[in-house]
């Protein structure tokens, strides 16, 4: 059975937004209503997965219950999904699994988040949370120093430089100023960045720049799917979902030097490996790359019959709270060998006129990372390249691909503790 | 039957802590109103009027560290624990009660004393961090390699420049004056001559300046703590 989108739509990612949580939902769920003149909400939708990630920041347990009835859903079957910076993506795939069952035909997917009501270093205090508090949370590196570790491992195993990683927040930001719904075009305007910029920026956390990290916005996006039976009923031009994948690996990132459930999986992986280092007990993924991507890719690719990602894909929407985790996803992604990733960031293949672009969008510090929203917003702008809007929604002919067939979408929360990944085809 | 008794304990801040958690009740403390944004596209705003109000939360969590006890006990007195599975031989710090070696089904492992020793597998310099770590930096945050364990525990590592640490390099594990029961009662310090990572003039540079501002900022924002 084939499953469609056939909305989409997302308010800006930025912060602060003063809106209500609902009030932003219900914007994200009106700009995709534009394009669904025939949805009737109370006939039509049969179900709603939300996605958002913190308790602690929105200061409000079960808010989905306020989304729900906000946008007068009562009555139909609902649920929150939760699983960090996964979130979003795991929320679609659920909707998806679902109407694959046959026991919906019509699910809204929304996904929100509210970080603006927090100072950023309490910010980044509560997302840590979802790294192990007795472990790794102690310690004072949180996310962007347990990143930022797992990056200069990279640079030593691999020889990815800052250079590298200044390069991809470049094209990323770049991207971003031709997007009405970025948070970096509504905080900076249009103007463009140069690598200089970027490695004059504020040092994080070695060797990442305040502008090779995540943004922390407010925002909502939202998208709805439906069976092959009922997608033809909204849209003549529904996005086909042709593969998902899920994946996931350790809680802590140094525990992957020694995980006996990687060891052997990836043998080809495993032979990449320096001569003058030791090699660990489990030597992919290890802390230099995400072997969660791989896992969900290689079942998304399994199920939508890609064999040669790179030359199958038309453009892809990483999660890339950090730019190494984007080096690393190409590897991860099969889109070259392990430690080859900084060839296609130096050789130009995932710029805008590259062989295959990768965010679009602007990423997670261009369009913004409003947790339980972000990969739903990066999804949106996905279904609008694929049926190639971009020129109406977004205000620009020069930001619209030519004749887009197929995209990939991939998520993940923790380190990649946990990933999923969607092959999109119009 | 009594299933649980007090064998030692140290609480003598937690009741300046409880009242602080009573008083973080979620009630409105302060209000302001403002003109903001509104609407989905950035190049289609409208103002309106919004009320912002302040509400404080405070918590006081009652953890039990588990089975893990032993480790965090360790720390009190000093001592560093791992464990070892007695099938696989797998040596575990993070200690793991259980194996997860697959083909272990979870084995109970055994406790062991850990040499103070290791080695660095990654590492980051901290130069922006959450509230409670601000005065420190910038610090250096360590994946260390103890002994024979086969994963790493992240480790502050201090008494080094920052830009010469390296990966690979050997470490000693040391005790704070005072542990109080966390990670944080140990660090790490070189345990020999950091052969500092090969950079260009310019990257080193670069990092030697964005080390200063770090400082600038610390001594700006934290000038007791100098």
């Amino acid at each position: 059975m084939k499953i469609a989108v056939v909305g989409a739509g997302m308010t800006r990612f930025d912060r602060p937004r003063r809106e209500l949580q609902e009030e932003l939902v219900a914007q994200a769920f009106k700009n995709m209503m534009e394009d669904l003149p025939e949805l009737d909400i109370k006939k039509d939708i049969s179900a709603a997965f939300y996605s958002y990630f913190s308790d602690h920041l929105e200061q409000q347990l079960c808010m989905h219950w306020i989304i729900h009835d906000y946008l007068g859903l009562s009555s139909k079957p609902a649920y929150r999904v939760e699983s960090g910076g996964a979130t979003p993506i795991d929320a679609i795939i659920n909707a998806y699994t679902f109407i694959r069952a046959g026991l919906f035909d019509l699910v809204l997917v929304a996904g929100w988040e509210k970080m603006g009501e927090l100072d950023t270093a309490k910010v980044n205090e509560f997302i840590a949370m979802a790294s192990d508090t007795d472990w790794d949370y102690p310690v004072g590196g949180y996310y962007s120093g347990y990143y930022a570790t797992m990056e200069v491992r990279r640079m030593h195993l691999y020889g990815d430089t800052e250079e590298d990683l200044a390069k991809v927040s470049v094209k990323n930001h770049n991207n971003a100023t031709y997007n009405p719904y970025a948070h970096w075009r509504a905080k900076n305007g249009t103007k463009k960045i140069t690598v200089g910029d970027v490695l004059n920026s504020r040092l994080i956390s070695y060797p990442y720049r305040i502008m090779n990290v995540a943004e922390v916005s407010d925002g909502a996006a939202a998208l709805l799917l439906a069976s092959e039976k009922v997608a033809k009923k909204f849209t003549d031009t529904p996005v086909w979902i042709t593969g998902i994948g899920l994946g996931t690996d350790s809680m802590r990132p140094g525990d992957r030097t020694g995980n006996p459930a990687w060891v052997g999986l990836y043998p080809e992986d495993e032979a990449v490996w320096p001569e003058a280092e030791t090699k660990p007990l489990s030597p992919y993924p290890e802390m230099a790359n995400f072997g969660s991507f791989r896992v969900a890719a290689d079942s998304a690719y399994k199920m939508a019959g890609i064999r040669n990602p790179l030359k199958e894909l038309d453009f892809a929407e990483l999660f890339n709270p950090y730019d190494g985790v984007e080096i690393s996803a190409y590897e991860d992604l099969r889109f070259c060998k392990r430690g080859e990733g900084k060839k296609l960031v130096r050789e130009g293949t995932t710029e805008r006129w590259g062989e295959l672009p990768t965010q679009l969008s602007g990423g997670l510090y261009g369009q913004g990372h409003p947790v339980g929203a972000t990969t739903i917003g990066q999804a949106v702008t996905i279904f609008w390249q694929l049926r190639e809007e971009i020129p109406k929604k977004w205000g620009s002919r020069n930001a619209q691909m030519q004749n887009p067939k197929r995209a990939l979408l991939q998520g993940h929360g923790g380190t990649g503790t946990q990933a999923g990944v969607i092959i999109f085809e119009r | 039957m009594v299933l649980e008794e007090k064998v030692e304990f140290d609480n003598s801040k937690l009741n300046k802590w409880k009242k602080w958690a009573l008083k973080g009740d979620m009630g409105v403390k302060g209000y302001r109103i403002v003109e903001g944004a509104y609407g989905s596209r950035v190049d289609k705003i409208e103002k309106r009027r919004y009320m912002v109000v302040e509400r404080p939360h405070g918590v006081v969590y009652q953890h039990s560290y588990g089975l893990l006890s032993r480790f965090y006990e360790g720390l009190l007195n000093k001592k560093l624990y791992g464990t070892k599975c007695p099938k696989c031989k797998l040596v575990y710090l993070p200690p793991r009660v259980h194996c997860w070696n697959p083909k272990c089904k979870l084995e109970e492992t055994e406790w062991i004393e850990m040499p103070l020793e290791g080695e660095i597998v990654t590492y980051t310099i901290m130069a922006f961090a959450a509230t409670p770590f601000l005065k420190d930096l910038p610090f250096i945050l360590t994946y260390v390699k103890i002994g024979n364990s086969c994963t790493a525990v992240p480790l502050q590592l201090r008494e080094v420049n920052p830009l010469n640490v390296h990966v690979g390099l050997k470490v000693k594990v040391k005790f704070v004056d005072k542990p109080k029961g966390d990670l944080m009662d140990i660090y790490v310090v070189p345990a020999e001559k950091p052969k500092p990572p090969k950079r260009s003039k310019e990257e080193e540079e670069r990092l030697k300046k964005d080390l200063k501002i770090v400082e600038e900022w610390v001594k700006k924002h934290f000038p007791k703590e100098q």
